[in-house]
């Protein structure tokens, strides 16, 4: 068959992935991001290789050591998923990292629960759940995994979830936030009718809306709608809003691309 | 039983061409595919709202059909296929789907009639056996799932396809945690053994109504990959994985021909070059033109020995060169007539080569595929072509080495973590056992206890 030249090639296409690459390894990278804490540190490098037997092991010891249990969900745990997610941000690792790092973190919050009676304070409740008539569920799970990792409660509704119940969940758990994928077109058009529904109500809540065919058009078109072109907006968008950005329109600001 | 295949349809790679296939497929209207030309073939998806009604959605297909028949015609296209991929309502109320196919395959007759265009009706039934909370491949929803392929064959629709959901939850679970036998246990053995129970039976379908089977891709998980992968500065998946699981697809969607299928396989299995070279089916690909519904990093590539030319979905609104489905139907049969002329003047396979290059170092996932090294991974299928787990990981394994080798060129570039990425997926290939029931041992009972939604009865297990 034909071929190009070794020479030939930039001139046809360009990696640049390659080229823009990171000096650091993620390891190092890592390292410089570690609490220096020595009892904290162990917790955070174990969350950041995502082995959930180091994470309980460096959390007994740092129990042992006098570590308050519930303290050490927002001093270690929190901390250690802060820096997976800002190596994530800044590209130096990728989302199954991140995955096996929240699988991580979620056994070690188990743990600390386990050592306590007190119950910790996550940052806020947000329900997921995919379209009605959908159930391509990777995308929520992908979204129920990084909000978990970022410290919110997660009530998961799973897929094809009817729009009443969707209602009913919002009613019941008064979030800060409600999500929905969606894959198909036809599906999607169920986003409206929650939207709807909520607005009779007189519940006006942030809906965070993505997904296979989901598009910001769609998404603008009706008045909770706010719109995540990756699942990596879920959680900054629960952050603004947990730092008192509620206005439908300046989170639609904030995260709409185009 | 199937028969399994463990031998190679082409003596060699340069024999894969576009427009031409060992065993080409008549269907439909005059049409005959894989014998010589090229066919445009639009697919569509309704606007949302349109599934609120039967009448409503039937009426979105008629001015679908009739705006592309219409379309073909104003330009002088010889042939045309349409592709519906049913929406959950269709699948889930067969009835709805077979009003929808004879709605359109009226239109249809009825500009065959009058111009004498070629062209033919592909339904491609939703995957509906699931429950809100599992997958539920035997159970309750299996036989309105063959119903839905019997109600669409019978009123008009000439071959019948499905992207179809076996393994997904494993490999779900596998993909997003880099757990590589995962990825090889849901696409290469669970999937495996689902489509071969599919497979006969919409076979059965299609020999009963006098239609063409005609074939599956591993959209639900080899796509599933791809789309994670994105493009060069995504972060989500390394695309060095996503192309391993790729090849391991190749020998998942291999078994609808084993099963009774005949082709031609779905456009956005960008496996079925690998399909081609061992079962000379003939294929639909889908790559620049299918940029309305994703980007793949393989516009030009997967053109080289493509039957049918698709465009993937397009939402049916308005655009300023007519609808949606006019523009991409237009732009897919300029498409088809320049490969149709390369095919008349003898420069086809130079039209091959070039759409090739374009794309062949762009990103592992397309130098995987690009024809040669396509072959390769096919000889490695075929190879052990009896036994589902040992080829699908023969294919993984070739195309790790596929890609160790083209880095060692100097023309394929990877990064840094895409090269780990290959490294740690090519040791935990070659750590993994050649017994198959040890390997199918070892996953159900490490699976059983990590994903809650995998039920081992969904395969006979």
């Amino acid at each position: 068959m034909l071929d190009l030249k070794l020479e030939d090639i930039d001139g046809i296409l360009v990696r640049y992935n390659v080229a823009l690459e990171k000096e650091m390894t993620p390891d190092e990278a890592a390292e410089e991001l570690y609490p220096k804490d020595e009892l904290i540190y162990p917790v955070a490098k174990a969350i950041y290789e995502g082995e959930e037997d180091d994470v309980v092991d460096a959390l007994q010891a740092a129990i042992d050591a006098g570590k308050k249990p519930i303290d050490l969900i927002d001093d270690a745990l929190m901390v250690g998923m802060g820096v997976v997610t800002q190596l994530y941000d800044d590209g130096i690792i990728f989302l199954p990292n991140v995955m096996m790092s929240a699988d991580a973190m979620l056994a070690g919050i188990e743990f600390c629960k386990s050592q306590t009676t007190e119950v910790p304070e996550p940052k806020g409740k947000v329900v997921c759940h995919v379209a009605e008539g959908d159930v391509h569920d990777i995308g929520k799970n992908i979204v129920a995994a990084l909000l978990r990792a970022n410290g919110y409660e997660v009530i998961d509704l799973g897929r094809d979830v009817p729009v009443d119940e969707v209602i009913a969940a919002v009613e019941k758990e008064k979030p800060i936030m409600l999500t929905g994928t969606a894959l198909m077109t036809t599906t999607m058009y169920a986003f409206k009718e929650v939207n709807d529904k909520l607005l009779e109500k007189g519940i006006k809540l942030p809906f965070a809306c993505g997904g296979g065919a989901v598009n910001q058009d769609f998404v603008s078109q009706y008045e909770l709608g706010v719109y995540g072109e990756e699942a990596a907006d879920a959680p900054k968008i629960a952050d603004a809003i947990v730092a008192g950005t509620k206005d439908i329109t300046a989170l639609r600001e904030e995260f709409h691309k185009h | 039983m199937v028969k399994k295949y463990t031998s190679m349809a082409y003596a060699n790679a340069d024999e894969l061409i576009f427009g031409q296939s060992k065993f080409p497929v008549k269907a439909g209207l005059g049409l005959e595919i894989g014998a010589g030309y090229t066919t445009p073939e639009i697919n569509y998806a309704p606007r949302p709202g349109a599934g609120v009604s039967k009448e409503k959605l039937i009426k979105e297909y008629e001015r679908i059909t009739t705006d592309v028949m219409s379309r073909m015609v104003q330009i002088g296209a010889p042939s045309i296929v349409l592709e519906t991929e049913h929406v959950q309502q269709m699948s889930n109320n067969p009835e709805w789907g077979g009003a929808v196919a004879h709605a359109q395959k009226t239109i249809m007759e009825e500009y065959h009639d009058e111009y004498g265009i070629k062209c033919a009706l592909r339904h491609t039934i939703g995957d509906i056996r699931e429950t809100r909370d599992y997958l539920d491949l035997r159970g309750d929803k299996y036989s309105t799932f063959m119903e839905a392929f019997e109600e669409a064959a019978n009123n008009g629709a000439d071959m019948l396809a499905v992207e179809s959901m076996g393994g997904k939850e494993v490999f779900d679970y596998s993909i997003l945690r880099n757990d590589t036998a995962g990825i090889l246990f849901g696409i290469g053995v669970l999937g495996s053994m689902d489509m071969e129970m599919v497979w006969k039976d919409i076979s059965d379908v299609a020999k009963k109504t006098g239609t063409v089977s005609s074939g599956d891709t591993d959209c639900a998980q080899a796509n599933t990959a791809m789309f994670i992968a994105g493009g060069l500065l995504d972060k989500n998946l390394a695309h060095t994985t996503a192309i391993v699981a790729r090849a391991i697809s190749a020998a998942r969607s291999l078994c609808a021909y084993e099963a009774g299928a005949i082709g031609p396989g779905k456009d956005c299995g960008y496996e079925n070059s690998i399909i081609k070279a061992i079962s000379g089916v003939p294929i639909a690909q889908e790559g620049k033109t299918s940029t309305c519904a994703h980007s793949d990093l393989m516009g030009n590539i997967v053109m080289q020995c493509c039957d049918l030319w698709s465009n993937e979905s397009v939402e049916y609104h308005g655009e300023f060169g007519g609808t949606t489905v006019q523009c991409w139907s237009e732009t897919l049969a300029y498409d088809c007539s320049m490969m149709n002329v390369a095919l008349k003047t003898g420069k086809a396979k130079d039209l091959r080569d070039i759409l090739v290059l374009s794309d062949k170092y762009r990103d592992p996932q397309g130098y995987v595929l690009a024809y040669d090294n396509a072959y390769r991974v096919a000889q490695e299928i075929a190879k052990d072509g009896e036994n589902n787990y040992l080829r699908a990981k023969n294919a993984a394994i070739e195309c790790c080495n596929i890609i160790e080798e083209g880095v060692n060129s100097g023309k394929l570039r990877l990064t840094r973590f895409e090269t780990n990425a290959l490294a740690k997926v090519k040791a935990d290939l070659e750590a993994l056992t050649d017994d198959a029931d040890q390997f199918m041992s070892d996953n159900l009972t490490k699976f059983k206890q990590e994903v809650a939604v995998f039920r081992p009865e969904n395969y006979g297990l």
